[in-house]
Parts: C-alpha cells; structure tokens; sequence
C-alpha cells in the first residue's frame, strides 16, 4: 500500500477515534438524539472525504504526467492548458445545483418545515415522556430529581452545598431561617406571598406581645429570633414566652403554621419552597428571583431535596 | 525598450510587505494571548488591575480578529496586487507618475487608518459588529483606502499591454467590488452627534437597521466578508504564484472560468447560514443552507485545479518547501470549504453554532489556507523584489513542519471542544431535566483551550522565523539573473 | 463570451457586480419591513438602560455571549422562552453575538439579580470559582456616558420614530410610558433617578457615594441594561 493511504488511515483514525472517546464520556452521548449524531456523521464524512480526495490528487502529482494542448496566451510566463473540467466535479457540480432548486422550490415546501413547528412538537414527545415514567415519582428518586434540578438551576446563588454565599448572601438554605432573617422580618414585616397569596406580617409597630401588653422590644425580638433560628429549643424558656405571647397566634404555638393565616417557620414544606420559587422573595438578605419558568415536577422536586437538606446531614 | 524585461517598480509592494508581517505579528501574538487567558483567566490582570481595562479577553478579542483580517491579509492583498498586477498586465508602476502617487498615499492613508483602529479599539469604541466594529470616522478613512486601491486597480487594467486579463486580476476585480458593496451597506450608521444637535461622544452612531434586520445586513456582510477578504483574493494569489513558482501551466482554463463565476453567484447567497435557528424566516436559513453545499463544488473547484496544476510534479512539492505551503493550503481550502457547508446543514448547526468547533472551522480556513499562502506569496516575492537570494531553505522547511503541526492542534483541539460543549447543552439526564450547568460546560474545556494555545504559539513562532528569514534575505546573496523564472533561489 | 469579458475590463466588473449584487436584496429586502415590528410588551431603552448597552458593546461582552435563545427544548429549559423577531425591534445594533463562551443572557433580568452582578461584575470567581470569564473591577470607577445615550435616544426618536414618551402596549394589556427628557438636564434627571433604584440593592460604598453625589458609574448603567433584559 501507498504511503499516502497509510497516512490517511492514521489522520482519519486519529480525528475520529478522539471524536469518539469525546462523545463516550458524556452524560448524554448520542443519546439517541438525531442533532447529535448527524454532527458526529458530518465530522467523519468531513475527514474521510477531504483526506481521500486529496490523496488521489497527491497520487497524480507522483504518478501522472502534465499533459494537454496550451493555449495561445501566457501572463508573465505562465501558461493554460485547454483540458476539459473533471468529470466527477462537473457531475457533482450540476447534481447539486438541481438537487438544490428541487429541494428549495419542492422539498423544502412540502415538507411544510417551520423550525417553531419542529420545536413544539419536541417539547410536547419529552414532556409526555417524562411525565409518564415520573407522575408518580416520589421519596428518594424525588430528591435525585431535585438535585439534579438543583446542580443546574440554584448553585449560581447559593453554592454547591446549598450554604449560601458570602459575597452575594443567598440564603443558606440547609436550615429554615438564619437570625438576622427573622430579625429583619419582625422589624420590617414580611410581604413575600409565602402562603400563595398576599398575605403581609405586619412591622413590629403592629406586634403586640400578649404576655406585656405592650409593643414588641428590642430585646424581645433578639430572643426570639435566637430561638426560631435555631430551630425552637425546649430549654430556650425566654424565647418560648416571647413566641408564645407575640407570633403563636399567627404562626401557630408549636411554629409550624397555620393554613391561610402564617407560614410554618421551623421547617421547610412542599407549598412554602415551592412559593418562593413561584414569587421570589425579597428580605433581609437580598433578592430571590423568581423561578417561574421551572415546571411543577421540578418544583415538587426542588422542594423534596430542600426538605430532605437539614443541617449536619 | 522591446528587447530589455521590463523594469517592474515594486516600491508599493515592499511596503504593504513591511506592513503584512508587522500586523501579523501584532494580530497573531493577541491572538495567543487571548487564547491563552481563556485556558489561565489570570492573564486577563497580567499587566496588573489598573490596566485590565485593556489586557482583558473581551477588549481585546475585535483587536485580533481586525488586525488579522484588515491587516495582515488585507496587506497582503495589497502587496500581491502591487507585485502580480504590474506583472499580469505587462505594465510598470514607473510608467505611471500618478498611479505611483495614488499606491504610495493608499499606503500612508492605510497606515494612519490602522493607527486609528488600534487606538479606538484600545478605547473601547466599538460599533459591535463583527468585522466591522470600526466607528464612522474610520469608516470614511476605509472607504478612500478602498477607492484609491479601486483607482489603482482600474489605473493600471486601463494602459496595460496584456489585452486579456488572467484569472489572478478577475479576483482582485472581485475583490474590490465586492469588499465595496458589503462595507459600504453594512455600515450605514447615523453618527448621533450630528443628529441630536451636538450631545455626546462625536464618534458615537447609531446602526441604521435594528434588531432581526440589522443581523441580516451584519452576516450577509460578515460572511461575504469571509468570501471576498479570505477566499477570493487568496486564490488570486495562488493562481499566480503556484504555476509561477513551478513553473508549471494552469492546468484548466474552463475549470477556472467555472469555478470564478460559480463562486461569484453561488457564495452571496449563503450568508443565510450564520442565522440558523434565529428569527430571520425559515425559507432564508433554508436558503443559507442549501446554497453552501452547492458552493462546495466552485471552492474546491479552485482547489483541484491548482492540486491537478501540479500533476507530475511530485519531486518539486518534495523538495521546496515554498511549494509545500501552497499545496497544503489548498488541502486547507478543501478542509474548510467542505467543513463549512456540513456546518451549515441545520441540524449539525444546532450542535456547531455558539461553540468551539466554529472557531476551529475558521482557522482552518485563516491559518492553513490564508496564512500559508500568504507566507508563500512573501516568499517568493522577497528574491524577486529585494533581488537576493532567500535566506535559508533549511528555516523555511521548519517553519513549514511547526506551523503545520500547530495548525493540527489548534483545530483538533477545537472540534473536539465544540463538539463536546455543543453536545453537554443538549444533554438531559435520567429525569428529563438538563444535565448540565452552563459552567460544567466550561470547566471540561480548560484542557482544549490549553492544546489551542500551545497550537497557536508553535504558528507564531513559524511566523516569526518567516519575519527573519525575510528580513535576512535582504542582506543575503545577491542573485544573477535580473528576470527570475520559476524556482525562488534559496540559500541552505 | 467569457474571453470577450476577459478583455473588457469594464464589463467584466459590471458582470461581477450584477452577479454578486442580487443575491443580497433577495436575501434582505422581502422580509425588511416584518422583521421591524415589534411584538406586544417589547419597549425602547431608558436612558440609564441604553447607557448600560453601551458599556456592555464597549466591553465587547458579545464575545462571549449571545442574546439568542433558539427554539430548542435545552436553550427554553436553559434560558427561557425561545427568542421572537419583534422583541429585537428597539435593537441597534443588534446584540445576538456568535460565540458562547458564556451563557446567553437574553433573558438574564428574569432570573439574576442586581447584588449578584454587581458581585459577578466585580469578581467572578467570588460567585463561580472556577469562571473564565475576567472581573471589570474598572466599571466602578469609571462614569457612564448619559449624554450619548441621550443624544441616541433623540436620534432614533426622530430619524426611526422609536416610541419615546408615547404609551406602547404590554402584555396584560395595559401601556407603558418610557420618557425621554426634554432637554439634556432634564434626561441626565432621569437617569440618576434610575440610578437610585438600582444602587438601593448594592453594597459597594464608592458607587453609592457617587450617585448620591449625582455621578453614575458605569456599573450602575450597566446592570439597569441586565435587569432589563427579559
Ligand atoms: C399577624 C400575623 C403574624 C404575626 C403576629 C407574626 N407573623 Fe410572622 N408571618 C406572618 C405572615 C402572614 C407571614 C408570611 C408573609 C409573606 O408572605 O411574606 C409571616 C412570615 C414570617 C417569617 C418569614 C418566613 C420566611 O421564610 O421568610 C418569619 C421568620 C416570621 N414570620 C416570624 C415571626 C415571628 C418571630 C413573630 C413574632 C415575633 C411573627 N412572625 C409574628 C404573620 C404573622
Ligand atoms: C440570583 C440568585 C439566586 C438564585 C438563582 C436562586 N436564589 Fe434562592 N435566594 C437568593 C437570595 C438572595 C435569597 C435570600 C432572600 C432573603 O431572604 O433575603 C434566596 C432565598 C431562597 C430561599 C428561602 C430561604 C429562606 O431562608 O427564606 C429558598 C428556599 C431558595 N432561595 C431556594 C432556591 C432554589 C431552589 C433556587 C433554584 C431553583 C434558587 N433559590 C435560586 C438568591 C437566589
Ligand atoms: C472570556 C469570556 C467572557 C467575557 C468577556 C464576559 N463573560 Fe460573562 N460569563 C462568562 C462565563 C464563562 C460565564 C459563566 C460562569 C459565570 O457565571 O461566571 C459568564 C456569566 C455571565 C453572567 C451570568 C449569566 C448566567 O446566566 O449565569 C452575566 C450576567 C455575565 N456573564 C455578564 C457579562 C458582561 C456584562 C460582560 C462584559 C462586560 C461579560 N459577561 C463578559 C464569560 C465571559
Ligand atoms: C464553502 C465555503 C464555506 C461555507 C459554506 C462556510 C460556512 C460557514 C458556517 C456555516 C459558519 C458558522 C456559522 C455559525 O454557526 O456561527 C462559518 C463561520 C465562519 N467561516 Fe466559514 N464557510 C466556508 C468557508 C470558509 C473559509 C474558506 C473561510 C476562510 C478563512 C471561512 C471563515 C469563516 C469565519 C471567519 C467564520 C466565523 C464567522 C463568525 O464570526 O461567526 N469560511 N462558515
Ligand atoms: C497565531 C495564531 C492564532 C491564534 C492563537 C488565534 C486565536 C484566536 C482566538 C483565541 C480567537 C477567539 C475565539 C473565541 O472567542 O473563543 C480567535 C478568533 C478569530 N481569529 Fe484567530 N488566532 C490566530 C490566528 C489567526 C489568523 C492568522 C487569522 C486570520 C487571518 C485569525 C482570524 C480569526 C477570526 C476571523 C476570529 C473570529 C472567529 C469567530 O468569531 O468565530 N486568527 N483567534
Ligand atoms: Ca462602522
Ligand atoms: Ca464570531
Ligand atoms: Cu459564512
């Protein structure tokens, strides 16, 4: 066998075989996604065709001899022979300027093509897909999905471990509330549509702590912040009385809530992540946008792995 | 008079010469360097905090991409121009008084123009566009370069003494019209200063197209700025220089008279590729397509007749490196003018378009096909222009191998990136939600952007030992002949 | 014929014109006077906005991202709604961009927030620690060109008949009013105004101090343009 075509093997086995190994380490691969493998079968054909093609030009440059007749004109010495077009050129170059024409002027409009088309259709086969093998998705395999929503969408703002981040604040999200949160709520109120609706807590000009008679203090609301942010501890009597006197009526005595009036503020629920995803939040920290485009699994999902983050686990 | 070669004044030439190497030097040094901050983003700060403002990626990306496209390769338009035009058309600069006078202020109005790029760009004054970023005063500056070049062009076509013209000056026709008609469109801006009474930043406009439009008068020029910067005028490069050096004859004229006026109708048609899966209507992109598969068959055209040119030749191309450039270029044109159309099909351009694998395409196409014919044109140029022998064979041999291998990295390593990043944002995992966040899609890459830059630091030093042997040809050997025919005399 | 050609030049160069002319107004002009429309809810850039585009074109973040969402279930998931026609109708230039180094940010106000870029702005790699993309730690010092963006605005108000001070339709059916000062002073008002609002949810004091002193960095004008991208 020629040099040549041993080198071509070799250039050709190099591009694709690396190609190859690409495509393998990924989590999608092919994946049985058309795009994906008619990129991969225009990369080869691009390497088989140039490489061989070439060749057999480089096989007449060793091989073949300049013939022909010259025609009469030479510029600054350099001459033109009379020789006819290649034919396999001349065949493809027609064959494509029909197959051209026919595809614009036939192919194209009755196959009735429209890239938006193309685009509902893919969307509504992947959601009929999923939701059928997910509707009833749930415990574990509910969590996984969360976190892979997760890892995609939230780690920009609160970090890989869900701990938040220093620089821009979002919240740690591994508890239910940090102190400075509940203290900045109970200061300015809350107006956030935690339960759905708007439904605002009043500022602490509109707290009253039953126990005192009197408007909530400065005092008061450090031991009570200190007490919901570390998650209600019996031995904690202070913040107990402050709780029970100021926020129980609303919140409920044991914090957990109380449907249409306050939030559960000792943990984390399905409806309560999945408002601040549909409304955002804007508080103490800073702003949370809203994640309005997710779809409902994907909430359900998010808010069974926010669920299932408590800290130390 | 008769009997006596002419005497070709090559004046014109040397010094769009001197400005093809420096500006390639400039534009290809920024160009590792940038590709290097994108595998190590500390280099964006290299010179500090307080000048980041101009040593970051993204101030200096257009630096790049224009000192490369407007000033190694358009200097070396006009370099060739000044040297095969008098030549093709049996006509001396010296004959003319007044076209000698128009090349040398086409020049010096260059210099000053290119002067006024760097610096505005440095500025941040950009118009944003692709291979047009240039504010409207430069602009005009451009336009008068053009028209001059324009009446250089015309000046000497109209007292040549070779009635017929060859295909190397159908190009440079080409060349100058269509460079024209894309600019000027494309650039049609509305200076605000003017327009709002005398508010703000004088160089400041506004685009007269907004929005879906503006996009399809950009890449009906961005692409046919490809055409007519890096395609046309390089095979009127080759054209001339391939059978000169070799000594060979064209090897079709019909495939040549084809291949012009095919690639001059088919090639406008396919700006349509570059906006595929955007909002310009289906039946355009549809268009874009089609007609860039169909101008795979006058590129290559091209391609084979020079390949074929060369029938019987083998022991030349094994023995000059100065052909070995040439040759491989046109094996790089065929690269990437079949690359192209592949990418252009809609379904391979959901995974190509946005990623890597582009930028791979496009330096296939600038450092294997217009890079090297360039050198090559310089190269053969240089004994003919400064009468001396070329420095040394043996340096041009290695320039050739180090540039070529680092042609191979730089698109393999690209492809592969391309493909792979293309690849991660279509991916869905198990329960049908993305599978992937964008920055895993970056992190994968750090290894292909290293290979990139390793690739295009080996052509920059292939370029560097390209500038030295020119400059030492000039105070090489003095050759005999007063008319060099074929072969460029070297020394070992 | 051909060899005619090749020895008249002028006809020569005409037949390379008309060749390579006609194909562009095929390509550009049946669908020039659609594509302007723009669709219900898409309004013209404040002038706080508009100078923010402007520091986004002179860092040439088009580099590095694109503002074009194609209609793939990946790019919707991703970025959001797929990219319409009309929403680019107030676009000069148009910002679609080539490359994605970066993600597209076509619709980045609807899901990154004012603190986060101005953290991002500042120091990537404080909010992705393994970024490429470089910090413009520079934007905080250097001032925003609001007469330009004001002598734009008027530009495009008379020349293209951009709807500035007139009501443009929204989605819910309502009209929104984007204003254009009258004069110069008037328009510089404006956009400090704009600018208080967005310095409320920053930290860095020097910005702060700086609007409060009726001065506004470009970073301030840039992230109005961010936010406003939805
Ligand atoms: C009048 C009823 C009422 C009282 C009294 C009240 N809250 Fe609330 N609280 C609410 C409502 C309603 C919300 C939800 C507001 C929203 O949608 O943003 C809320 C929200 C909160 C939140 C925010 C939860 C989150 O995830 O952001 C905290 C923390 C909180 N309350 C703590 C307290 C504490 C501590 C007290 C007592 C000092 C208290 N509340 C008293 C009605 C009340
Ligand atoms: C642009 C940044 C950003 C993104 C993206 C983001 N968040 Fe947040 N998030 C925040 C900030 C800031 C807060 C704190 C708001 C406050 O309470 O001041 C927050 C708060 C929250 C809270 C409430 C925490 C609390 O203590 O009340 C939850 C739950 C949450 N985010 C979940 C998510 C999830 C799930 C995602 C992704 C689907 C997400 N976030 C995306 C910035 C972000
Ligand atoms: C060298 C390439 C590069 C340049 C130049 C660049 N960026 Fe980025 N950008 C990135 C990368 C990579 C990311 C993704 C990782 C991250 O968030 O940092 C990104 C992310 C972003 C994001 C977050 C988008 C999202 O969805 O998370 C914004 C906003 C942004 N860039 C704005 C800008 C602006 C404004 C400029 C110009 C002043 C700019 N970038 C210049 C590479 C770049
Ligand atoms: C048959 C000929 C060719 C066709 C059909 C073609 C097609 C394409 C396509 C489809 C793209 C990508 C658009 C995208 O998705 O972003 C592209 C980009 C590009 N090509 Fe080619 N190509 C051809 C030849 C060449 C040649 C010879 C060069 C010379 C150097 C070249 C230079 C470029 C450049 C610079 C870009 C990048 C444009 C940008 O900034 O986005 N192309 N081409
Ligand atoms: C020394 C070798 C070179 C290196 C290392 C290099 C590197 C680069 C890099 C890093 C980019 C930006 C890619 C990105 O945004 O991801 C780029 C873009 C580009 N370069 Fe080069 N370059 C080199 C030589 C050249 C030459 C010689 C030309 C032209 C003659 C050229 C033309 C271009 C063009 C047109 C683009 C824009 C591509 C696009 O927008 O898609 N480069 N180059
Ligand atoms: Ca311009
Ligand atoms: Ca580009
Ligand atoms: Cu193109």
């Amino acid at each position: 066998m020629n040099k040549l075509y041993l080198w071509g093997i070799i250039i050709t086995a190099a591009m694709l075989g690396a190609t190859y190994v690409t495509v393998g380490y990924q989590k999608g691969g092919l994946n049985g996604d058309i795009v994906n493998m008619l990129a991969i079968a225009g990369a080869v054909a691009l390497v088989i065709i140039t490489v061989f093609v070439v060749i057999k030009y480089v096989r007449q440059m060793q091989v073949d001899q300049a013939t022909g007749e010259l025609a009469d004109e030479s510029w600054d010495n350099i001459g033109e022979y009379k020789n006819p077009v290649p034919m396999g050129w001349a065949i493809m170059f027609i064959g494509t300027m029909i197959w051209g024409m026919w595809y614009f002027l036939v192919g194209y409009p009755v196959n009735a093509y429209s890239q938006i088309g193309e685009y509902n259709e893919d969307v509504a086969a992947h959601d009929a897909k999923f939701e059928k093998e997910y509707a009833n998705i749930k415990g574990e395999n509910l969590v996984n999905m969360g976190e892979s929503v997760y890892l995609v969408e939230c780690v920009a703002c609160h970090g890989l471990n869900a701990d938040g981040n220093n620089e821009i604040d979002a919240a740690d999200i591994n508890k239910r509330i940090s102190e400075k949160s509940v203290k900045y709520v109970v200061n300015h109120g809350s107006n956030n549509k935690l339960l759905g609706m708007e439904m605002p807590m009043p500022d602490r000009n509109g707290l009253f702590n039953a126990n005192t008679g009197a408007l909530i203090t400065d005092a008061e609301i450090d031991t009570v912040a200190k007490y919901v942010a570390n998650g209600f501890p019996a031995a904690d009597q202070a913040g107990a009385d402050v709780f029970a006197g100021v926020c129980s009526a609303c919140h409920g005595a044991d914090g957990k809530g109380m449907e249409y009036v306050a939030p559960d503020i000792r943990e984390w629920s399905q409806a309560l992540v999945v408002n601040v995803l549909d409304y955002g939040k804007i508080g103490a920290i800073g702003t949370m946008p809203s994640m309005d485009r997710l779809n409902a699994k994907q909430k359900e999902a998010i808010a069974a792995y926010v669920m299932s983050l408590k800290e130390g686990e | 008079m008769e009997n006596r070669p002419l005497e070709y004044d090559y004046t014109v030439a040397k010094m769009f010469m001197v400005t093809t190497i420096v500006l390639g030097i400039v534009g290809m040094s920024i160009g590792v360097f940038i590709a290097f901050e994108l595998a190590f983003p500390w280099l964006n700060t290299i010179l500090g905090p307080d000048l980041a403002e101009y040593t970051n990626f993204s101030r200096l990306r257009p630096l790049h991409t224009d000192a490369v496209a407007f000033g190694f390769t358009v200097s070396g338009i006009f370099a060739t121009w000044f040297y095969v035009g008098q030549r093709v058309l049996k006509v001396s600069m010296a004959e003319s008084k007044f076209l000698m006078f128009i090349g040398k202020l086409q020049f010096w109005l260059y210099v000053i123009g290119v002067t006024a790029v760097v610096i505005s760009l440095f500025m941040g004054y950009t118009t944003s566009k692709e291979y047009a970023e240039f504010e409207w005063p430069i602009d005009i500056a451009i336009v008068v370069v053009w028209v001059l070049w324009g009446v250089s062009i015309f000046g000497l076509i109209g007292i040549r003494r070779e009635k017929s013209l060859y295909i190397s000056v159908w190009y440079y026709i080409a060349t100058f019209l269509g460079v024209a008609m894309l600019y000027l469109f494309n650039n049609m801006e509305v200076p605000t200063y003017f327009a709002s009474g005398g508010i703000g930043d004088v160089m400041h406009s506004v685009s007269m197209y907004a929005g879906t439009n503006d996009a399809l008068v950009q890449w009906w020029y961005g692409h046919n700025a490809v055409a007519f910067v890096f395609t046309v005028p390089i095979i009127a490069m080759i054209y001339y220089f391939l059978p000169k050096e070799s000594g060979q004859a064209i090897y079709s004229y019909k495939l040549s008279l084809l291949s012009f006026w095919g690639l001059m109708f088919v090639y406008l048609w396919a700006g349509g590729h570059h906006l595929l899966f955007s909002t310009v209507p289906d039946w355009m992109q549809t268009m874009g397509s089609i007609f860039s598969v169909v101008l795979i068959l006058p590129s290559w055209g091209s391609a084979i007749n020079m390949l074929l040119t060369m029938k019987g030749e083998w022991q030349q191309v094994a023995a000059s490196p100065l052909i070995k450039f040439m040759v491989l270029a046109s094996t790089f044109y065929m690269f990437s003018t079949l690359e192209g159309p592949i990418q252009a099909i809609k379904s391979v351009n959901a995974i190509a378009h946005f990623t890597d694998w582009i930028v791979g395409h496009v330096h296939d196409g600038t450092l294997g096909w217009v890079g090297f014919m360039i050198i090559a044109a310089l190269y053969h140029m240089a004994p003919r222009v400064f009468k001396r022998e070329l420095y040394s064979k043996s340096l041009m041999a290695s320039q050739f191998w180090i540039q070529t291998l680092g042609i191979v990295l730089y698109f393999t390593s690209m492809w592969i990136a391309g493909i792979t990043q293309g690849m991660m944002w279509r991916a869905h995992d198990e329960f049908g939600n993305l599978a992937y966040s964008f920055i895993d899609t970056v992190d994968v890459l750090h290894p292909y952007y290293a290979l990139r830059g390793t690739g295009g630091l080996l052509y920059l030093v292939g370029f560097f030992m390209f500038a030295y042997n020119i400059y030492k040809t000039m105070s090489a050997r003095p050759v005999e002949e007063s008319e060099l025919q074929n072969a460029s005399p070297m020394g070992a | 014929m051909f060899h005619w050609l090749e020895k008249n030049p002028f006809f020569f160069a005409v037949g390379v014109f008309v060749t390579i002319a006609f194909a562009g107004l095929i390509e550009i002009v049946p669908n020039f006077a659609q594509a302007s429309r723009p669709v219900i809810g898409t309004t013209p850039y404040s002038t706080l906005e508009l100078a923010g585009r402007h520091v986004y074109i002179k860092n040439s973040c088009n580099a590095c991202h694109s503002q074009l969402i194609r209609p793939f279930k990946s790019e919707t998931d991703r970025y959001g709604h797929y990219s319409l026609s009309g929403e680019y109708a107030y676009d000069r230039p148009f910002l679609w961009g080539s490359k994605r180094t970066g993600p597209d940010l076509m619709r980045v106000g609807n899901y990154r927030t004012t603190e986060w870029h101005e953290n991002h702005m500042k120091d990537p790699q404080s909010i992705v620690p393994t970024t490429i993309m470089p910090g413009y730690p520079w934007m905080f010092t250097n001032k925003a060109d609001i007469d330009t963006a004001y002598a734009e605005q008027l530009t495009i108000a008379n020349v293209f008949g951009v709807p500035y001070n007139k009501a443009v339709p929204m989605k819910d059916g309502s009209t929104k009013i984007v204003k254009m000062g009258k004069d110069l002073k008037d328009a510089q008002a404006l956009a400090l105004a704009e600018a208080q609002e967005v310095v409320k949810n920053m930290k860095d004091q020097d910005v702060k101090d700086a609007v409060a002193n009726g001065e506004i960095p470009e970073i301030v004008a840039l992230i109005a343009y961010l936010n406003s991208l939805k």
